[in-house]
Order: structure tokens, then sequence, then C-alpha cells
């Protein structure tokens, strides 16, 4: 367990304690303070994945979250999570990590031999290779490719862990804390302002910690943690370790996921695996940074190649030496800084490559590291399989050589992370001399400052956050006052990277995009095919389109193919990058709300009650509804709701209403709003009585039903649908405010007031008169159909009573106060035992109202008319409302249309199903031939058989008929014959009696 | 006759469980019983006669917004444009005020939170803002809590809370309060 | 995006439902040609890229339906209304 290539000294690492992890199997031990990938490197492991396609070898080629290569399995078990970043993943005492996409092993990988195939996985392959026969595709092409190119395996298993979603508010947020982030939250913060800093990475400061630089007399990371000091002791400032800014959304809406536990082997009791914030900020400063670009050459993803910025990291933070002899292949002057950090640490540069003709900064550092210097040369080839092993050099005069070497750092120039300044859709801007893209408009609300915006020398980088961090509180009312911006040391040069984009020699596989495995020689061939266009580009390729969003492959893909191409970048274009920034588990978007808490449940009054009596239950919407009341005995639902049926058309049931949408309507012109508001009249309904009504849309369809009272001279009370009762409420807030707002007319949902059941069946009214108190007559006189009247139950409780009924029996509705509203089921039951009583579910009643032909959810669909559900007669013709005039457009007047009837089989032992077409008897089942639709059937028990309603084409005028009820989906072909839709009590002697 | 009914609850141990925290109390969570409610509309053209009477009657002032004026146990809380909701500790009849009134005792369920980490709990179902500088005692919120809709206002500056629900929501709300606030120390328990 | 209710203060997008088209108004039902005002009424809108008028109501607030006036290409919000107000103005004009 040895960290040979620790160094002695330095990194922000804690050496005095030693943790434990295990990789492949095999145990290593790291610091607090290491990254997975850090460690590994500090342990001597270089092989640590194997690429997507052609499975090669890969080892570490950043230090942060753009890495392509390094992506591992962490943990096991069911909090196994794939891909996960080996250089963002936070070292913890026993970690697991296991390489992924390798089989058997990821020293000897048998899939390696894609490579040999390689003209098979070139760019467009899946374009090219599979198309014919296509039933290959899904049985043999698809199944190969899956098992051979690929990422990490995802557990199969319940995520065990939890998540949150949380809501804060701030003056300004920071994103990221390099030297800019830092500045602009110190500014902002001193202010008084409320600020949030989020910063991905689980140290903040950023390149402040990967480089050494003095800001006044400290050091770079000094100061850093300085600057955090102060801030954390700023009662409104906010840091966010751990926490990458995933989104930018309108109006100053941010998207932030706080890794609260994947730095621990589980999280802690009750804390949540991931937090995901949803921060909205008056004014945001953007401060990512700027991450380095590669320089591709052939053998260029072999392991020991690294971004020379991240060697940098490795050194300084980590206290890890890559390597021990290295090459620096370079095309600015910021790898003058990684020759001197690796000579300070005691490696040994054995050569550096500039590609550019002179550059006197990186020979002063390749003089003082004592290395020899390649001005105007490449790199030609890496070589060295699993481990670099060295490389071959080219001069620019036709000469080369080889070294032997275990580390070559690269850089490229820089891209600043601009990403979240395109997620509103604004177009990144290209700047020459930079040889960048730049923030093009930013979000309302957003700056953006440091290297993100170019600044990239340090001095430039601290006065852009500090005067980005006050403007931002001056914009949100405070007084930021003027800031003493530290003085720093020299600046490193040139640091911009203007190509050459790679080498000029080709000689083996030079990567552009790492982990989708496209090659420079891809992007020639998507050129020369003409995918030229940067759009068609990613899309031909897959450049760009892996976990890591193409953070080192995307520009560089599109300068060569500007390059190839003869065209410039701005010509070629860029591809927008969307949220989230970095990839999100789904697990954080749903938060707390998953499983049976995904959306609320409403417990209608009874719900304690009917669990005690072993109801099963049904979802309705959110509503939890009893469905039916097995007893011992009976073996399915079927056998409990015939009998919940057969019980109320016989004796008495009560069924728990509650559900239903209540609106308490009042106002001088309740009764004008109301007969605007349905198609019949309202106005004319006396007080203490119910009726009937029913709502259309504007354009003449039916949208709901139910009935509603007359309380008083004002004062009406509305019942809708459960399933509609938001959309009714909505809709009549909707005529009131926005249609008629000179009427004098108020609404109160009063759903969840009333605890409301109906009480129904020929013994219904003995029950209900034992309940009511003294004095108060239920007789059919007192209260005939469709009375109303309020009085008390039980002893002084105030309730309405209505004499409505959708069963079609004699029946009352009883609505109490729902504080009453469990005492009330079970006053009702025990009142009603001498009577026969039983509770009955939504199953008997769906029945019940399919018995009477009531029109429910199944008729109401959104598709037919009042006249289409035998209603044209309730239209009034004395006053305007809603849907009057569109009622009679010519197509709602069509003879033809469909209107409802009900059927019922002709052989009596059929079954009938929802569904089925209706085609007439002899003809073939065809579009031409339809004539209809079955929308709700149910075996009868008050008639022995099955029965039906739907919508048939002049059905009214059919009544003995028979047609074919067609349902090709499930083998049903039934003859039926046409009836009323009402199959029981067609007088309503029974409801009236 | 048949017998006297029994008021109950929303709530029950198993669908809205309580919780001990390990410690002191991040904050406690109570289910605040029988609250007299109405909503109270004014009717067009009596505004002011509506005004005067709940200053008659109350000694409040109607407030304009979402605030929260209370004056002994009786309080009124913006709910909307010439809404309020009437809010009474004690028996109170709000029938009688020259407005469209409906009584809503039963109709909502009412919770308290009190404590310091009452405020960030919030913060994971409600997305308004309740920072000090933006909400203070006497505030409301007319909102929704993970989509329930909620009325929210500030009692003091411990912080206490009240939050009101349909009915029928309370003992989703009591769980999703109860789950939010494991980590933070709530204390959360049953009447009764 | 985040609206601010007239009433309420700004809130998040998921308060509030959308309705569509603020711009149309309810024809005289009693007029001759009220068959093809009301076509379209119900069915005829306009498309522009850039501001529109659209009702919304703050569903999960204060229940106030709400005449927002939004650029629909970049999501800035320039004015929000009540509707009742709109309303009420409207027909003030028309009388």
């Amino acid at each position: 367990m040895s960290q040979s290539n620790r160094l002695a000294a330095g990194g922000l690492i804690d050496r005095a304690s030693s943790i434990g992890f295990t990789f492949d199997g095999r145990r290593y031990a790291g610091h607090p303070g290491d990254t997975l990938a850090s460690a590994l490197l500090a342990n001597g492991v270089k092989l640590v994945g194997r690429s997507f396609k052609y499975h090669r070898p890969r080892g570490v080629l950043t230090a942060g979250s753009e890495e392509p290569n390094a992506l591992v399995e962490l943990r096991s078990g069911a909090r196994r999570e794939p891909n996960a970043k080996a250089t963002v993943a936070e070292l913890y005492d026993g970690l697991e990590a296991t390489s992924q996409n390798r089989w058997p092993s990821l020293a000897f990988d048998l899939m390696a031999v894609n490579q040999l195939a390689s003209p098979v996985f070139v760019a467009g392959f899946y374009y090219k290779t599979f198309m014919w026969p296509a039933k290959f595709w899904e049985k043999l092409y698809e199944p190969m490719i899956r098992r051979a190119a690929g990422l990490g395996r995802l557990s199969g298993e319940a995520d065990p862990d939890s998540y949150e979603k949380i809501t804060a508010h701030c003056d300004v947020l920071v994103i990221g804390s390099g030297p800019a982030g830092l500045a602009a939250a110190l500014a902002a913060g001193r202010s008084g302002a409320r600020v949030i800093l989020a910063e991905e990475d689980f140290a903040l400061g950023g390149r402040l910690n990967s480089d050494r630089r003095l800001i006044g007399d400290k050091t770079s990371a000094a100061w850093a943690a300085e600057a955090v000091a102060e801030l954390e002791s700023l009662p409104e400032v906010t840091v966010l370790r751990r926490t990458p800014v995933v989104g930018v959304y309108d109006d100053g809406v941010y998207a932030a996921l706080e890794r609260v536990s994947d730095h621990m082997r589980e999280p802690g009791a009750h804390q949540p695996r991931q937090r995901l914030w949803r921060i909205v900020a008056k004014r945001s400063v953007l401060a990512a940074g700027a991450l380095e670009r590669p320089i591709p050459f052939g053998g260029n993803d072999t392991p020991g190649v690294m971004l020379a910025s991240a060697v940098r990291t490795y050194l300084n933070r980590f206290g890890v030496a890559p390597g021990k002899r290295a090459v620096v292949y370079a095309n600015n002057d910021d790898a003058a800084a990684t020759i001197a950090d690796l000579a300070a640490a005691g490696c040994e540069v054995v050569a550096v490559v500039d590609a550019r003709g002179d550059a006197p900064a990186l020979h002063a550092a390749a003089r003082a590291a004592r290395a020899s210097l390649v001005f105007g040369g490449a790199i030609a080839r890496a070589y060295g399989g699993r481990s670099l092993k060295g490389c071959e050099i080219v001069d620019g005069r036709g000469g080369g050589f080889k070294v032997a070497c275990d580390l070559i750092a690269v850089s490229g120039g820089w891209n600043p992370s601009i990403q979240l300044t395109t997620h509103l859709s604004a177009r990144p801007v290209w700047d020459d001399r930079l040889a960048a893209f730049l923030p093009g408009a930013r979000p309302v609300g957003m700056e953006v400052a440091g290297a993100a915006e170019g600044a990239y020398g340090l001095g430039d980088a601290l006065a852009a956050g500090f005067r980005a961090g006050a403007a931002a509180a001056e914009a949100c009312g405070f007084a930021a006052g003027a800031v003493d911006v530290p003085a720093t040391d020299q600046e490193p040069g040139d640091t911009h990277g203007r190509g050459p984009w790679r080498s000029p020699v080709k000689r083996g596989k030079a990567f552009v995009d790492f982990q989708n495995d496209v090659t420079v020689s891809d992007v020639e061939l998507a050129a020369r095919e003409g995918f030229k266009s940067v759009e068609h580009l990613k899309r031909y390729t897959t450049l760009g389109m892996a976990t890591d969003q193409g953070r080192t492959s995307n520009v560089l893909g599109l300068a060569l193919m500007a390059e190839i191409t003869g065209r410039s970048i701005p010509e070629t274009g860029i591809t927008a990058a969307r949220a989230p920034f970095t990839p999100v588990a789904i697990g954080a978007l749903a938060g707390a709300h998953r499983h049976k808490e995904f959306r609320p449940t409403r417990l209608p009054p009874s719900h304690f009650w009917a669990e005690e009596q072993g109801a099963v239950f049904t979802e309705t919407g959110q509503w939890m509804r009893a469905a039916y009341f097995p007893r011992p005995g009976e073996k399915d639902w079927f056998e409990s709701a015939v009998r919940e049926v057969t019980t109320v058309r016989t004796a008495v049931g009560v069924y728990d209403a509650s559900t239903l949408g209540k609106i308490d309507i009042q106002g001088a012109d309740a009764g004008v709003f109301l007969d605007r508001v349905y198609v019949n009249a309202f106005s004319s309904l006396a007080v203490g009585k119910a009726r009937y009504g029913l709502m259309l849309r504007e354009d003449g369809v039916a949208m709901d039903d139910g009935t509603t009272t007359r309380l008083g001279e004002t004062h009406y009370y509305m019942t809708t649908t459960t399933a509609n009762a938001g959309g009714v409420m909505r809709h009549l807030e909707l005529c009131k405010q926005w249609l008629w707002p000179e009427l004098d007319v108020h609404f109160s949902s009063v759903t969840d007031q009333w605890a409301q059941y109906a009480i129904a069946g020929p013994r219904s009214r003995e029950v209900v008169a034992a309940l009511v108190d003294e004095g108060f007559d239920v007789s059919n006189e007192a209260l005939p159909y469709m009375g109303a009247r309020e009085l008390t139950v039980c002893g002084g409780v105030k309730a309405r009573l209505f004499r409505l009924s959708f069963s079609g029996e004699l029946a009352y509705e009883l609505a109490v106060p729902a504080r009453y509203g469990d005492a009330m089921i079970r006053a009702i039951i025990k009142a009603g035992e001498p009577f026969g009583i039983c509770p009955y579910g939504a199953e008997a009643l769906a029945i019940m109202r399919i018995e009477k032909g009531h029109a429910a959810g199944p008729e109401l669909n959104g598709n037919t008319t009042a006249a289409d559900l035998g209603m044209g007669k309730m239209l009034s013709k004395k006053k305007d409302f809603i849907g009057r005039t569109m009622s009679g457009r010519e197509a709602f007047l069509d003879p033809e249309r469909p209107s409802l009837v009900g059927f019922r089989p002709v052989d009596r032992s059929a079954r009938l199903r929802s569904g089925a077409h209706f085609v007439p008897r002899g003809e073939t089942p065809s579009a031409a031939n339809d004539q209809g639709y079955m929308t709700s059937t149910a075996y009868s028990p008050s008639n022995g058989h099955w029965i039906g309603l739907g919508f048939l084409a002049r059905g009214p005028e059919r009544m003995g008929e028979i047609v074919r009820a067609y349902d090709p989906v499930r083998g049903g072909d039934v003859e039926v014959e046409v009836v009323s839709p009402v199959f029981v009590d067609p007088e309503g002697a029974r409801l009236r009696g | 006759m048949a017998e006297t009914l029994v008021a109950r609850s929303a709530l029950r141990a198993h669908v809205a469980p309580p919780a001990a925290p390990a410690g002191a109390p991040g904050f406690t969570l109570r289910e605040v019983p029988d609250l007299t409610l109405a909503s109270v509309a004014a009717l067009k053209g009596r505004e002011a006669e509506l005004a005067e009477a709940v200053r008659a009657a109350y000694g409040l002032d109607l407030p304009q917004g979402p605030k929260r004026v209370a004056s002994g146990p009786v309080a009124f809380v913006g709910a909307g444009p010439g809404k309020w909701l009437a809010v009474s500790s004690a028996a109170t009849d709000f029938s009688a005020l020259p407005a469209a009134v409906a009584d809503q005792s039963d109709g909502r369920s009412a919770f308290r939170l009190a404590g310091p980490k009452a405020r960030e709990t919030l913060a994971t179902l409600i997305q308004v803002d309740l920072h000090p500088r933006a909400f203070g005692a006497g505030d409301v919120a007319l909102t929704h809590a993970a989509s329930i809709a909620v009325t929210l206002w500030q009692l003091d500056d411990e912080p206490s809370y009240e939050i009101l629900m349909f009915r029928t929501y309370a003992a989703t709300l009591w769980r999703w309060i109860v789950e939010a606030g494991r980590s933070r120390g709530v204390e959360a328990r049953l009447a009764g | 995006m985040r609206i601010a209710c007239p009433f309420c203060g700004p809130r998040g997008v998921d308060e509030f439902a959308y309705l569509g088209d603020a711009t149309v108004k309810r024809p005289n039902a009693d007029a001759p040609d009220a068959l093809p005002a009301f076509v379209e009424y119900v069915y005829l809108r306009d498309n522009p890229a850039g501001l529109h008028r659209e009702l919304w109501q703050h569903a999960l607030g204060c229940q106030s339906w709400l005449v927002v006036t939004r650029n629909v290409r970049t999501h800035v919000i320039d004015q929000v209304e009540a509707a009742r107000d709109v309303a009420a103005a409207r027909s003030s004009e028309a009388e």
C-alpha cells in the first residue's frame, strides 16, 4: 500500500490521516482531500478504464468534471453508481471503485479486438453498417453493440437513498469559487447582500489551489482559504460545496445539485444523498473559469497523457507526481508553469515541444528545467499501450526522435466555461485573439467574470470578480463600496493557444472526443461525406454527446472541421449547451416525491372507518376511494359489487360522496351567473330545491355535470364530478373575473368542509329518519325528490339533507361538517342495521349509474354535445350561456351524429366491453361502416346480464335494432340490441317514492 | 334518537406519523385544533360596509394584500382581491358579516411549526422567500407546498408559522413535513 | 419563468395555469352573425412572434386570473394585470 507517487510535502490533503479504498478489488491508501483519481495516481495506478467503442486503455486526462476517460463504478449493491468521474469522486474511507466497460478484466480486455474492426466502428457506423435487413437490428446488431460498446452498469435495484429539493432566494448567486468567484462573493457579501456561492468541487478556490501563485504576500491557496473563512463568517452568505449549478432558467431561476452524501459510504441518518436547489437570484456572477484543451496526436489517449493544467493540480493540490519523466506539448505559454512545477516537484522534464515557432516563456521554463526544447514541433505518436512508455517527437524540419517518458502534459489553450450563458438560447461569440468562444448575450441579471469571459490572468480575474460582485450587490440596493484588488505576481504570458489544433503527423488514432472514441479521422470522414455543419458533425460522429458533453472536445472538433473545410470557426458554428451542465440523477429531480408520495393523497372523511371495514381502495385522481367492501367468502370485486348493488336495490346502502366537488356560490347575481354557465336555468329554481345541471365548453362540447341546490335567495350549493372539481372552479373564476366582472357572485370551495353520504335504497327514508333530530320531517311530502333542507342530526350537528339519487333508488345525500364525517358514517351504519344496510363502493356505484343511463367520465369525454348525451332539450332558448351558440354549428346538428343509447347482448350470456365500435349487422367492419362506439359496460345484477351505454348514429330512432359491437383489439364481436339507456325503473317511480 | 357525533381530526398516527428528535428539537409540529374559519368575500358595492362591520365587531382594519391582522382570538387574512379568511381560536360566528361568508372550519386543517429549523424545513416544500428580510410576522403567502395549495403565515420571530391546507390533504402534508424535518430535528406530536 | 401576481407578488410559473389568448372577446350571442363570430372567438388565433397578451390564473395562489403581456420568443414579461381590471376597462370603453 505504498503511495509511490506521493510527493514528500505540499497539497491540500490531510497527510496525518490515511484512508483505505479499493479499485477493482485491490486495496490502496490515500488521504482526506484526495479525489479517487489523485489517490490512484499517488499509488501509481494509471490504467483506470476502457474506452466506449474500442475498449482502449484509458487513464486520467483532467482533474475536474470535464473528465472524459476516468469513469468508474462507485460502491456496490443497490448504491452502485455508474460513470462516476474519478477526478471529482471524493475519497472516503472504504470507497469501492470498479473499472467499467471491460471484459474479463481491465488489464486484459478481450473486447479490445474491436480496435481491429475499427473500420466498422468509424463515424456514422450506426447509420451505415447495420441498416439492412431491418429485423436484424433488434435481434443481432443492437445486442452485439450493447455488449461491445457502453459505459457503466446500473445496479438494477431500487435506490435505497433519499433525495431532497429546496428553494433558496438570494440577491447575488456566485457560480464558481476560483479567484473571480471568491472575489465576487467577497464584494457582494461584505455589502450585506444575501449571497449564495456555489462550487462544484469539495474544495473552494478553483485554480487558486492548483497553481503556485502569490496574492499579496500569500500563496494563492492561502488567500483562498482566508477568503472562504471570511465568507463563512458573514451571516447572509451561504457557501455550497459539492454543488454544481446545472441549469439557468428564465427570470433568475437556477438549478444546483448539492452532492450531500456522495463523499460518504452511505448518507448519515435522515440525510439525503443529493439535494436539488432551486435558487431564485436577483443577480448572478458566473465565474466558472475555463478548461484546457488537448492537442490530438496519435496515441494521445495512452494512460499518462494528461492536460498540463491537470498536472499542476495533481502536483500542487494533491501532492502527487503523475509521472517521473515528462514531455510537455503546448501551443501557448501556460505550460511554462507546468514545466516549473514539475521541476520543483523533482520530476524530470525531458522535452518541451512547442507547436509554435518561437516562445520565450516556454524557452525560459524549459531551460530552467534543463529540458530539451523543440520549436515548431509536434508529438507524432505516443506509445506504451496500458501505460505510457514514450513518444516520437518531430521537430518541424523533417527530423524526429523518440524519448522515453511516463507523462505527457498537453496544453492547447483554454475554453471559457460559458455553458450556463447559453441555457436560455443565447449564442456564444468567437474571439480570434483569445481563440475561444466567449459569452454572447448574458441571461438577464447575469454577469460573467474571470476566465469564463476570457480574463485568464489571475490579477484580471480577481479585479473582474470584485467588480462584478460589487455591481451585482449595488443593483440589489446594497452599497458595495470600493475594493482594493490585491496585487499578484507575474502573469504567465500568452496563454491563448491559437493553434495548431492538432499534431500534423497522422500516425495511429488521434482522439478528439475521448469518451465517445471520436478521432481526427472521424472528423475528416464526416467532412468528406458532407456532414460539415457542426450539428451534422455532432450527430454523425457523436462528438460531444457523451456524459462529459464534450467539455474537452467540442471546440476542438469544431476547429478541426473549420480547418478541414477551409472555413472560419464562426462560419462552422457552435452547438448550444443545454441544461443540465453535469449529469443529474432522476432521483434528485423527483426529490422526496416518489413511490406513493409521488403526489398527494386525499383521504375522504370515511377513510379510516373504511379501512377498518377492510375496504379495497381505488385511486381517483388524488382521492383514495373505497372500491368495494368485501365480505368473508366473496372471491373477487365482482361478487362484492353485485352484492352491494343488490342490497341498495332491495334494502339500503351508504356511499361516501364527499369526493364530489362542492362549491358555495353567493351574491346578488348568483342565479344569473348560473344561468350563464349551465345550459339550463337556475335563477328560476325555488329555494330548497336541487336541479341537475349540464355545463358546456364554449365550443359546445359537454364539460361537466352535477346538481346545484338553492339554499337561499342569493345562495347556491353546486356539486361537480370528482375529476373535474378543480377545472370547474377555474372555469367559474374565469367567467366571473374575465367575462362578467360586473356580476356580484362569489365562490368558495367547500369540498373538504362537508362529509357527504349518499344513503340509497327503498329503506333509506327509515335510516334518515332515525338520524335527524326531532322536529324535522323527512317524509315524501316534506322533502320530495330534488328537495333540500338544512337541519340537525344526532343531537344538534348542523347538516344539509338532499333528496338526490344517482342510483335510481329512493335516496338522500346527507352532509355534515367534515370533523363529524367519521362519526356520521358509523352512526348511519348503526341506524341502518335494522334495515340491512351495507356500505357500497365506487364499483357498485358505477354499475348502478350505468343501469340508470347516467352519463359519467366515459360519456363526458370531450367529444360529446348535450344533444349527443340525449339532453338537447335541456338547452335553454331564453338565455345565452357558455356553449350555446356553438351548439348550433352544422356538424353538431348532423342527424348522423352518434348519440347516447343503451345496449344489451342478443345472446344474454355474452359479455360487453367498452371501446367496441358499432357496425350495421352484415356489414364489414371498416371505418366507413363505423356508426359509433361503446363507452360504458357493466354486468347488471338487476337485469341479470351485461348492459352497455354508447353513442350510435341515429341511436334513439333505432330502438330494437340489432348491430354488431366489434372490438378487434380484444377479439370481441357481439350482436347487441339497441335499447333505452335506462335499464332500471325507466319511469323513475322509485326515486320519487 | 341517534347518539351524538364525536368531532375527529383528519390525522391518525398510521397516515400522519409522529416523530421525536434525537437531541433538542429543531422545530415542533402540531395540529392547531378547533379553529373557526370562514371565507369572506366583499359583495359588490358593499366593500366599505364590510370593512366598517369588521372594524366595529373586531377592532380590525381589513388587510389589503397578503397580510394577517389579529386582535384577541380573531384574525383576518388576505386571501385575494376582495377576499379574506376569517380565523378565530374561539367559537366565533362570522356569518352575520355583510359579505359572502362560507364556513370553512371543517374545510381546512391547520398546523403550527415553531423553532429555528422551521424556515429551512418549509423551504423544502414551499418556494416563497421566507427570509426575515422578505417575510415576517403578519405576512401571508397563498402558495403551494409541493403542489398542495396552502395558506401560510408567520406568527412571530421564533419563528413560528401556521399553515392551512384543505382538510383531505392534511395527512399527506403532515407526512411531507415530518419527512423533511427528520434531518432537522422535528418533534411532531398528534393531539390526544 | 416567474410571474408577478399583482396581489401575491412574483411567483414561479408552477403556481400558474395557462389558458391562452387574452385578445379575443366573447361575441354577442344575440347578434345575427353570432355563429361565425363565435367560430372566430373559439378557434382562430394569431401567433405573434413577440409580445402577446395571455390569460393565466394564479391557480395555486389567490385564484386571480391575469392578463400577462409576454414576449413569447424571450419569455420576458412586460406587464401583468388583473383580468377583472382589464375586463372592466374594456367594457367601460365599449359603452
